[in-house]
């Protein structure tokens, strides 16, 4: 795990970022059931860019208790308010634990972005960053801060492959190149392939619990 | 013009990079554009204006005033809160002072600047709301500046944030934002040369309108 440069009490924070339409919702709803059945005590901030959708779609999906899911606004600026400026994050996440004490985890969605987009290490303790085989076989051999830097990058979408000219094995083979030790994984956010080896390398690296 | 320690401690303070959320905020802007009432510089620059007559130097400078003069005392900075509390028509106008002030606070509380923790403590128990000019009061107060200094970097945030958004909105560029910026320079001095009202009050209808309109909006790049 990431050494974070100002600890908090409470609530482990994870940041899911990622290129617009990568999957990061999707993540999300695959990752709250999971949590839920290990008994994770769960929180969510959404920062939905143009609307609430986002926010809307989690609390919509009975998967979690509405008043569990936050949206924060980024005023047209998804670097600035997990990178730059997170006070609006971290005053949200300061809410959730007030109203829903003791949590254990609170996921946090960034607005859909760049491949630079990067999390504040004041902000989170660890983050995960989603793209997609849609997106382009290329992009993990640009090397933006996005893949290089995240604690876990997710390769997701991987049935399209064959349908947009994407060589999956070569695109995580570069990924792998990029990123040194730091972990690749592959996740068909549809289907829920691959998602439990999110689960555990949260639950292993940020939870500290190797029972997932 | 103030010492060299002062200026540099007004310009960290008004600095739009300082962590404290504003950027996040419209304060009624979004959705006057999104309703085609304010559609270039023009329409800005009149809003801008009127924010800073009509509610900056009449609502926030008093309290923001009367804030740094309580010098940590929460019964006194409480009371100032309900007062901002009650005179805050729209709902997100009122959640956004509050939010503001929280993440205004929880900056200074990390940079350990006097009197902010006992302030976000005082929050964290229900004895303070936290609106904006009375954290900025509070923290500013704690970090030195004077009550010059406080207002000037208050009045300034308002008019650099709105200029900001407006960027942001597509409806000046940013050197006309920042063309603008120097247009309220004046307003702001003009202002700030007049006796500070004794009791705070605001008349900004199109804006608390925009607001309130704005919490039922589809348009929602700001949180107000």
């Amino acid at each position: 795990m990431t050494a974070a440069t100002t600890s908090h009490p409470g609530a482990a924070r994870v940041g899911i970022g990622g290129p617009v339409g990568s999957g990061k919702t999707a993540l999300l709803e695959q990752l709250i059931p999971r949590f839920a059945a290990r008994g994770t005590r769960l929180a969510v901030i959404t920062n939905d860019l143009v609307t609430r959708e986002d926010a809307e779609r989690l609390r919509r999906s009975g998967l979690i208790a509405p008043e569990r899911v936050l949206a924060v606004e980024a005023g047209a600026c998804p670097h600035t308010v997990i990178r730059e400026d997170p006070t609006l994050n971290l005053d949200a996440a300061d809410l959730l634990e007030e109203r829903f004490s003791p949590l254990d985890l609170i996921l946090l969605e960034s607005g859909g972005d760049n491949l630079a987009s990067t999390f504040s290490l004041e902000l989170v303790d660890h983050w995960l960053f989603v793209i997609d085989v849609a997106g382009g076989g290329d992009i993990p051999r640009k090397k933006g801060p996005g893949v290089v830097q995240a604690d876990i990058l997710i390769i997701n979408k991987p049935d399209l492959a064959p349908h947009v000219g994407v060589d999956l094995d070569a695109m995580v083979a570069e990924a792998k190149a990029v990123r040194g030790d730091r972990p690749v994984l592959v996740t068909n956010c549809r289907s829920g392939e691959g998602v439990d080896a999110v689960v555990e390398a949260i639950a292993r690296d940020v939870l500290f619990d190797g029972a997932a | 013009m103030a010492d060299a320690s002062s200026l540099l401690l007004a310009l960290q303070m008004g600095d739009s990079a300082f962590p404290s959320g504003g950027f996040g905020f419209s304060w009624g802007l979004e959705t006057l554009k999104h309703d085609g009432l304010v559609h270039d510089g023009a329409g800005v620059t009149a809003f801008a204006r009127a924010q800073l007559r009509w509610r900056w130097a009449c609502a926030d400078r008093p309290v923001l005033r009367a804030a740094l003069a309580a010098k940590g005392d929460l019964d006194r900075l409480g009371a100032l809160d309900r007062e901002v509390e009650a005179m805050s028509l729209a709902a997100e106008q009122r959640e956004g002072s509050r939010r503001l002030g929280r993440a205004l606070v929880r900056s200074h509380v990390t940079m350990g600047t006097p009197g902010a923790a006992a302030f976000q403590a005082a929050q964290r128990a229900g004895r303070v709301l936290g609106h904006l000019p009375v954290a900025q009061g509070v923290v500013w107060g704690g970090a030195g500046l004077d009550v010059t200094g406080a207002e000037a970097v208050s009045a300034f945030a308002v008019a650099a944030g709105i200029g900001q958004a407006a960027v942001r909105l597509a409806l000046v560029g940013p050197v006309e934002a920042q063309a603008m910026i120097a247009d309220l320079r004046g307003v702001i001095a003009t202002l700030l040369a007049q006796p500070c009202p004794e009791r705070p009050h605001a008349f900004v209808p199109a804006a608390e309108i925009a607001v309130m309109r704005h919490e039922s909006g589809d348009a929602r790049l700001f949180a107000n």
